[in-house]
């Protein structure tokens, strides 16, 4: 094998704590290396020349690079020895910027650490084989979960472009939280006016078949050829045959129930649907407000549908479809805000969530659009809204800023003082985060046309005086104590992953942290990708974001969707587990560690042995790990080659 | 002794359904027995149980993978089947399970040290185990060693003395111990520096021989243990005590959550290696960690066999 051996400057990132030439001039005389020298940019089209001129002049077999971390270019220089006319795999790349020269300011152990990490590259590299991927046809149809706004955005631009969509919504109705939301910032237009025509399309796009009041059983299959089965939940109701009239609703003795749609505001009738703009129109009994589930004589609904459609027996329905790519789009859910016990959250009848205030603002809400105080049913004049409730607060686990809820809150001080001209609102806020296209102006207004009074400050406690809540806080601009005496207390709280995004995490094998939230696969440069292939993310599912950013993320996620389906055949990545039959006893410990199904037990001639199916293994190597004799090795990274790694390093 | 010819009689009438039949027979010598593979009905008059049948009876069951296979098993023994089916090593319509009470096996190291000062176990002239005692005649006299004093270490701490399952039980089951890992706590309160003399001092004497490997009914790799494998290249073939001691760490760790102490390695070794400890110390970290312990029942998949997100017991993520 001739090796050829590129240390890169990186400007003075790397050269500055690490002397490239002697780390050059060192691999220089490591084993079967013909050919080292150092660069200033590796990943620069010159030095990319470089490299593919040096391929050919010296006849090289294979290329180590020296550089960054191989998440940042390895992609970049196995297209460039690939151009050279080298197979892709016959590439290594050793980090020295990310593991040395960013974390160490010594030159000397920096270069020393830099020649180690460059003789373990070699020693793999000389065990390196050519590896040739795999085509694989693709299914040209995508799945959405989660027919919130950027669900919505996703299904049209992939519909309109062509590919065929399935969108699966929990609820009865698609929306997602814009469909509780009355107005919009930082235009103050009307949410469901601007959301309802998209739910319309979504209904009426003839390459669009929606799922709502269904969920996602369970995903295999890979890439191109994902298999899901989906759970329409019963409605028992036949949604062919509901016309969406509503008399169900009139006529259902069991009214007294938590509203969902509401937040818990009002109540509903058992048999219900959501809201006037739900689509699909179609309505839902839930059996465990039903007074014929729980086994009294009703089946009123049923007396009186004038289409027949009420069915007390339906079942679960199993539908399994076949899709190329996944798009999730599950939202968020409000976090607990009744882990604040000094708010009265959950106590006091006149301590209400952001979205419940929503709910009363909403023209088509449980009060019909007027503020009212849940306790009495009095107009408030008097409004403190407290942010921060769930949000950049280490002491409950959650550090992070929601990002959202300074807009809200100004819009909703606008909107109080639009509905109640003679109220007040108070803000307690911690900073103001308002950086966004006309967004700081939106909050000036809220203040200086609006007259809310910003208070920026912690509150220490809400409790009540008579019929009316006191706030106690802190001014910390004043630096003084302070009480307001408040009809109303409206918490802005914080969101966090909607709280089924874990299981669907699991189904889909995408990764997600401590809140819920579904990982990118790069922070910057893959925003809406995931680290498994053709899963894609839109909106608040992968990090809190509001309605102009979900539906941008919609709309990015469906690009890439496209882009992945736009082409016949798929490539899969050589990188996977390979079984040395010979040595396989079929013992079947690789199936049970696989985490993603992608080991199946096959018979050989009447003896039981373990098959990879290389489009679903992700190369994660525990089986390989797992496999006490050594029958599978994963290729790229078998045994031997982490063992001259390993080697390298401890008996240079 | 009344639990032996009950079990030759099960033995005899399950003859015609197997292939075979293992147990214990005559042995080297008068203290000690073999393993007995039975296919005929006059060969189990010679059929051996009681102190004496120190063997692991399991170790060959894989061996016999595809034919039908009876077999006679002590506590520790049906323990060692019971993780076999449990890592589907061996089928379980293939084997029929012989249970019986056992008091505990001898401890020859023990015996020899005892017999020393008159001569070496294979000059005995006679030897009866009885029911507390062992009767040596050796150079005509007769030595008494009590069982209590030559019974084996795992015997001491033994808590199923019975199998954990069989599908034939001989004689009435008889009560366990309960082990508490004392066999570490030496090695324990010793400080990191003096555990590693201690191990490098011990595997000094290791020969490279692979007889505990060869014991282990778990270590099923045969042609491809790491020890030998030369693709992949894990293991040198050089003689130093790290190399030796690289190999005992390997063996242990490729049976954390899967021994099940039935100490075969630590007997077969002709230097008199501690062993077992090594493996000891790993099963009690997996009961602490896992809950489990190996070989108690055929349906548990051993915990380091399995993939979970997040282990019921460590807590990664705390929300």
């Amino acid at each position: 094998m001739k090796i050829g051996v590129f240390i890169c400057h990186c400007g003075s990132n790397i050269a500055a704590t690490v002397d490239v030439k002697k780390v050059a001039e060192t691999a220089g005389r490591m084993a079967e290396v013909v050919y080292a020298t150092d660069a200033m940019y590796a990943c620069s089209e010159p030095g990319q020349q470089a490299i593919e001129e040096a391929v050919k002049k010296y006849a090289l077999s294979g290329v180590v690079v020296a550089s960054c971390s191989p998440r940042m270019h390895e992609a970049t220089f196995r297209r460039t020895v690939e151009r050279a006319g080298l197979n892709r795999y016959m590439f290594e790349m050793a980090n020295i910027r990310e593991h040395v020269s960013w974390i160490g300011r010594d030159q000397g152990p920096n270069t020393v650490k830099a020649i180690e990490l460059v003789r373990m590259a070699v020693e793999k590299l000389r065990l390196n084989r050519a590896l040739i991927p795999r085509k694989l046809p693709a299914t040209r149809r995508a799945l959405v979960i989660g027919g919130g706004v950027a669900g919505i955005q996703a299904s049209l631009d992939c519909a309109e472009a062509g590919l065929e969509v399935v969108l699966v919504e929990r609820e009865p109705s698609i929306g997602g939280k814009m469909s509780k939301l009355d107005k919009t910032f930082p235009t103050v237009d009307c949410s469901s006016c601007i959301l309802g025509p998209r739910m319309v399309d979504v209904a009426q796009h003839e390459r669009i078949t929606l799922y709502a009041y269904s969920e996602i059983e369970s995903v295999s299959g890979y890439v191109g050829n994902f298999e899901v089965v989906i759970r329409k939940k019963a409605a028992y109701v036949d949604w062919d045959k509901c016309t969406g009239c509503g008399l169900c609703i009139e006529k259902c003795p069991s009214k007294k129930n938590f509203d969902r749609f509401n937040e818990g505001l009002g109540s509903a009738a058992a048999i219900n649907i959501p809201f006037p703009q739900a689509i699909p129109k179609k309505a839902v009994i839930r059996a465990e407000d039903c007074r014929q589930f729980q086994g009294k004589k009703c089946g009123i609904c049923a007396k009186f549908c004038p289409t027949g459609a009420i069915n007390h027996e339906q079942q679960d329905e199993l539908v399994t479809i076949q899709v190329g790519a996944i798009v999730a789009a599950t939202g968020y859910d409000l976090a607990d805000w009744t882990v604040y016990g000094e708010y009265g959250a959950g106590r006091y009848a006149d301590v209400i969530t952001s979205l419940q205030y929503e709910r009363m603002l909403s023209a088509s809400g449980p009060f019909g659009g007027h503020i009212k105080r849940p306790s009495n049913g009095e107009e408030p004049k008097s409004v403190v809204f407290i942010q921060c409730v769930a949000s950049r607060d280490p002491s409950i686990g959650r550090p992070y800023c929601s990002g959202f809820c300074c807009m809200y809150t100004a819009k909703q001080a606008i909107m109080t003082r639009d509905h109640i001209p003679d109220s007040q609102s108070y803000v307690f806020y911690m900073d103001i985060r308002s950086p966004g296209k006309g967004y700081d102006e939106f909050t000036r207004r809220a203040q200086e046309e609006y007259g809310a009074q910003y208070v920026r400050g912690r509150v220490s406690q809400v409790y009540p005086r008579g019929n009316k809540l006191v706030v106690r806080g802190a001014d910390t601009l004043l630096g003084s104590q302070v009480e307001v005496e408040a009809d109303l207390v409206v918490l802005a709280v914080g969101g966090e992953g909607s709280r089924e995004a874990a299981g669907l995490a699991e189904k889909l094998r995408i990764s997600y942290d401590s809140f819920g939230f579904f990982l990118e696969g790069h922070p910057k440069l893959k925003p809406v990708e995931t680290n498994t292939a053709g899963v894609f993310l839109a909106g608040s599912c992968q990090g809190l974001k509001d309605i102009p950013f979900s539906v941008s993320q919609g709309s990015a996620a469906a690009a890439k969707t496209l882009a992945l389906l736009s082409r016949d055949m798929l490539e899969s990545d050589p990188q996977t587990a390979q079984v040395d039959i010979k040595r396989c006893i079929g013992c079947g410990k690789c199936i049970q560690v696989c985490p993603f199904q992608a080991i199946r037990e096959a018979d050989l001639r009447g003896q039981s042995k373990a098959e990879v199916l290389e489009a679903v293994c992700q190369g994660c190597g525990l089986c390989n790990a797992t496999c006490p004799q050594g029958a599978i090795q994963l290729s790229h990274f078998t045994d031997n080659q982490v063992l001259a790694e390993v080697e390298a390093l401890l008996c240079p | 002794m009344a639990v032996q010819e009950e079990l030759k009689k099960i033995i005899l009438g399950l003859l015609p359904q197997v292939d075979c039949v293992i147990g214990w027979g005559p042995g080297p010598d008068l203290l000690c027995a073999s393993p007995y593979f039975m296919r005929r009905p006059e060969e189990v008059d010679n059929f051996l149980a009681g102190p004496m049948a120190t063997q692991n009876t399991a170790l060959y069951l894989p061996e016999y993978k595809g034919k039908k296979v009876a077999l006679v098993v002590k506590g520790c023994d049906s323990r060692s089947v019971a993780q076999l089916l449990a890592e589907k090593l061996i089928a379980r319509e293939e084997v029929r399970i012989i249970g019986f009470p056992c008091a505990g096996v001898a401890d020859m190291g023990k015996i020899a040290a005892r017999l020393a000062p008159h001569g070496e176990p294979g000059e005995a002239e006679k030897a009866v185990y009885g029911e507390k005692e062992l009767r040596i005649t050796m150079a005509g006299r007769e030595l008494v060693l009590p069982l209590a004093e030559i019974k084996a270490d795992k015997c001491l701490r033994c808590a199923h003395p019975n199998a954990v399952f069989s599908d034939h039980f001989a004689g009435e089951k008889a009560a366990g111990n309960d082990d508490e890992f004392k066999d570490l706590a030496a090695l324990e309160t010793m400080s990191l520096e003096d555990r590693f003399s201690f191990w490098e001092k011990e595997m000094s004497r290791c020969v490279r021989c692979y007889a505990c490997r060869n014991a282990c009914p778990l270590c099923v790799c045969r042609d491809h243990c790491v020890a030998s494998s030369r693709d992949p290249h894990w293991l040198t073939q050089a003689d130093g005590v790290s190399d030796k001691l690289l190999f005992q760490v390997t063996h242990a760790l490729h049976l954390a959550g899967r021994c099940t102490g039935c100490g075969e390695c630590q007997r077969a070794c002709p230097a008199g290696i501690p062993v077992l400890l090594l493996k000891r110390a790993l099963s009690r970290a997996v009961e602490g960690l896992f809950g489990h312990s190996a070989g108690l029942d055929p349906e548990t998949r051993p915990p380091l066999l399995t993939f979970q997100v997040e282990e019921r017991t460590i807590k990664e993520k705390a929300w």
